[in-house]
């Protein structure tokens, strides 16, 4: 029997610690089934950590992982078989071409009908006269298409993204944006990373700021905001709790007091 | 529908480790679960294409036509040594009687073809270091299947196995099949040109099987050893302290080397039961290795304090260039990355092996003229392992977008080398005088080790630039490096049997030719001694001359090449 109200996506008291350094903080976190789920914060936050801890790419220090039922911590290679995951900064293998990166992707999936689902995310994403290219040999935003159609090729229900707009053109931004719509409207659930808050107005129904590896607040988009004015970078600056202009005015600072221990 | 809910808690509220896990009670909502690919499946999909990355990988630095002659080139070697086999083994008719005592036995050569092959083999298979470094850069420019496993559903293990498999079956194909064809040439010479070869054919598919048996063991063994130090204490303290005993136990006779080479007991006995019996226990080693490597894809995050500022203050005396900065930063490269223990216990091993050496032909008093200058220019010779790691430290892309050229890089590698070994090659100098007591040979030693250290490091700068590990399948590089270390190498050692204990050895190489290994000095030769001490510092002076030359030509052959590795 399938329990409607039992999350996809589960952990309980989720740390990571790199020697004396926290990336993440213990962390409880639950995201259920049709969620377009977005995790925004700046640089260094904890973002990837957080996603890569979830995915089964990072052991944690502390707590437990539940993913679609499955152990992440035992069992990371179930986890990976049954989700989609678009890593911020790796590329496909170099010395692969997309078409035969797709195909052992698929393989190791157990996709059905391979040649076929490669050639239409091939197509898919305009990489039809690049098939054939090594992906070394492609620019930044082709190999980032090609880590897309491996994470989409095998139609994960559950996808997690991290930056995955980051190299795109606006062109493919925009048909990316929109494939993941209907994947949640069909019932496929999102948890997106990234620090372009313009996809958290535009994509989830709910999000959370993390800072120095600790939730700062969570909520929908709407309830984040203090009133209909304020902005999501307002919300993001006064949570966070620096702009730019705080960083001026720390730097000023800084200098004057140097000005007047040197006289 | 409930809403994702997410918060945090302080790091000190929650207990430390992994709780034991009794579900949380997340659900998959109708999905069908998939089971990832495991064993043999996974296997075969991963191994077909890390091989053909593997091809890619060999043809992108030595292009098409290279990569087909580095294996002509070993076939002709060894068609050449097959044909020069009769003088080895004595039979010929340009031999005397008593073969046995002046020329090698098939026992000795058979050794002399295994054991290196094993050092090869044991050198280019830490797998579980190879594997790390892919997945800790694998967010870098360039990326390879063995760091899948972080992303996909693939064990790490079946990675590492594929890669064993893979690595074993391309030094098959480029490196021994090779070996064996020539071995057939020059038996295939002796039907038409009358040369006297004594290898027979029906030796050739034995000396293969027993080849690839040496090979596949000091691959498995090698990786075996490097997943072991991977999994951290009490590993990487035992580890090198078993190899040291077995090290000592091989230099007190303690051990038989035919039974430690299986590829050679394989060849001596020809047994297909034992020949099977040594493949099942390389890739059953193979797969013991592959299962201690464990799915951690950690990239630490370690904040560590300014070293790059101190360590350039230090280089004063490099001015104030780019290559001072570029210094600076390989060494903190080098320490950052850990590879410093690494890579200095690398380059002593193979000086480790010279000073047992010295201290063994000391010990047996073995008639070969070998003395402290014998050895000098070998100190210097492995250079080349240590330049090559400093070159796949970090990927130099980032490089390509600042006002630095390749050849700036290169010297800067050529001078982290010589001051990061230096001193370990000095040291070894200085500890094989003293086993030796060759002290009045010390200072023309230093002169030749250096000159050599310096030059063969140059060379391989200057032919391989950044990519000396891809390099080894070029031939026309190859060929290069041959001639370019083999000849002054070959000249120093043989000149510096005029030196040493000269009253034991004095006219060694004239007996040398009459009596083969039995060869005794009857005779002492001062004029000899001058030559061959002028020789050698002659040899030396035009190696520092060369060195200088390929330091000036580095602008010339790299100056346009850009920041890749």
């Amino acid at each position: 029997m399938v329990d409607s109200e039992a999350p996809l996506v589960m952990a309980n008291d989720m740390a990571k610690k790199y020697g004396d350094f926290i990336a993440l903080h213990p962390l409880n976190v639950e995201v259920h089934a049709g969620e377009f789920f977005g995790v925004f914060g700046p640089n260094g936050a904890g973002k990837s950590t957080f996603i890569k801890l979830l995915t089964g790419q990072l052991r944690p220090s502390k707590g437990q992982i539940e993913v679609l039922g499955v152990d992440a911590v035992a069992d990371p290679q179930k986890v990976k078989a049954n989700i989609g995951i678009v890593p911020e900064s790796e590329s496909p293998p170099s010395f692969l071409t997309p078409k035969e990166f797709l195909e052992f992707v698929a393989r190791l999936r157990r996709v059905e009908d391979i040649e076929a689902k490669v050639e239409h995310w091939l197509d898919w994403f305009g990489m039809d006269e690049k098939r054939d290219t090594m992906c070394k040999d492609l620019s930044k935003g082709q190999r980032q298409k090609v880590m897309l159609a491996a994470a989409f090729i095998h139609k994960p229900k559950l996808l997690f993204l991290d930056e995955p707009f980051a190299n795109l053109d606006p062109i493919y931004q925009r048909k990316c944006r929109q494939w993941l719509l209907d994947h949640v409207k069909d019932g496929g659930t999102i948890f997106l990373c990234s620090h372009v808050l313009e996809m958290a107005e535009r994509m989830c129904n709910r999000m959370a700021i993390i800072n120095d590896g600790r939730v700062l607040a969570a909520g929908t988009v709407k309830g984040l905001k203090k009133n209909e004015q304020e902005t999501l970078e307002d919300v993001f600056i006064r949570l966070v709790g620096r702009s730019i202009e705080d960083v001026e005015r720390e730097e000023k600072a800084s200098e004057t007091n140097e000005g007047s221990e040197e006289e | 529908m409930p809403g994702a809910t997410i918060v945090s808690r302080d790091w000190d509220d929650v207990a430390e480790g992994t709780p034991l896990s009794t579900g949380l009670g997340t659900s998959a909502q109708g999905q069908e679960l998939h089971e990832p690919l495991r064993g043999w499946a996974s296997f075969s999909a991963t191994f077909r294409v890390m091989f053909k990355e593997e091809g890619r990988k060999s043809i992108e630095f030595a292009k098409k036509r290279q990569i087909v002659l580095f294996p002509l080139l070993l076939t002709l070697i060894t068609a050449l040594t097959t044909v020069g086999l009769q003088f080895l083994v004595g039979d010929s008719s340009a031999q005397v009687a008593d073969i046995e005592q002046k020329t090698f036995t098939w026992g000795e050569l058979r050794f002399a073809l295994h054991l290196p092959l094993l050092m090869f083999s044991l050198g280019m298979g830490t797998f579980a270091f190879i594997g790390h470094d892919a997945i800790v850069h694998r967010a870098g420019t360039k990326n390879y299947l063995l760091a899948a496993p972080a992303l996909q559903p693939l064990p790490n293990s079946v990675a590492h196995f594929a890669y064993f498999i893979k690595d074993l079956c391309f030094y098959v194909m480029l490196i021994l099949s090779p070996v064996i064809a020539g071995m057939g040439l020059g038996i295939l010479l002796e039907t038409f040109n009358g040369v006297n070869t004594p290898l027979e054919w029906s030796s050739l598919p034995w000396t293969w099987l027993a080849m690839i048996i040496t090979l596949g063991q000091g691959l498995a063994f090698a990786f075996l050893g490097s997943a072991l130090w991977m999994r951290g204490r009490p590993y990487t303290i035992f580890g090198p302290l078993a190899i040291v005993a077995f090290g000592v136990a091989v230099g007190l006779g303690q051990v038989n080397l035919d039974g430690v080479l299986w590829g050679l007991y394989v060849q001596s006995n020809q047994s297909p039961l034992i020949a099977v019996a040594a493949l099942a226990g390389c890739l059953t080693i193979g797969l013991l290795a592959s299962a201690l490597i464990i799915d951690d894809f950690d990239v630490s995050v370690v904040q560590r304090e300014e070293m790059f500022v101190p360590i350039y203050n230090r280089l004063g005396f490099l001015g104030d260039g780019e290559i001072r900065l570029i210094v600076a930063k390989e060494f903190v490269d080098l320490f950052r990355s850990g590879s410093i223990k690494k890579m200095t216990v690398s380059y002593a091993v193979p000086l480790l092996v010279l000073l047992g050496m010295a201290w063994l032909v000391d010990f047996a008093e073995a008639p070969i003229p070998i003395n402290l200058l014998s050895y000098a220019p070998f100190l210097g010779f492995f250079g080349f392992n240590f330049y090559s790691w400093l070159t796949i430290l970090d990927s130099p892309e980032f490089m390509n977008g600042l006002p630095l050229r390749v050849p700036q890089l290169i010297r800067a590698k050529v001078i982290v080398y010589f001051l990061a070994t230096s001193w370990i090659s000095l040291i070894f100098i200085v500890l094989m005088a003293w086993q030796l007591d060759e002290w009045t040979s010390l200072p023309t030693s230093i002169i030749v080790m250096f000159a050599n250290s310096i030059y063969i490091v140059a060379l391989t700068a200057f032919l391989m630039g950044l990519r000396p590990n891809k390099a080894i399948f070029d031939a026309s590089v190859m060929i290069w490096f041959w001639i370019g270390t083999v000849l002054p190498l070959l000249g120093l050692f043989l000149l510096s049997f005029t030196q040493g204990d000269v009253s034991l050895y004095g006219n060694w190489w004239e007996r040398a030719s009459q009596d083969g290994l039995a060869a005794t000095s009857a005779m002492y030769d001062q004029s000899m001694v001058e030559q061959g001490y002028k020789g050698m510092l002659a040899i030396s002076v035009c190696l520092l001359g060369a060195s200088a030359l390929l330091w000036k030509l580095m602008d010339r052959r790299w100056g346009k090449a850009e920041f890749s590795n």
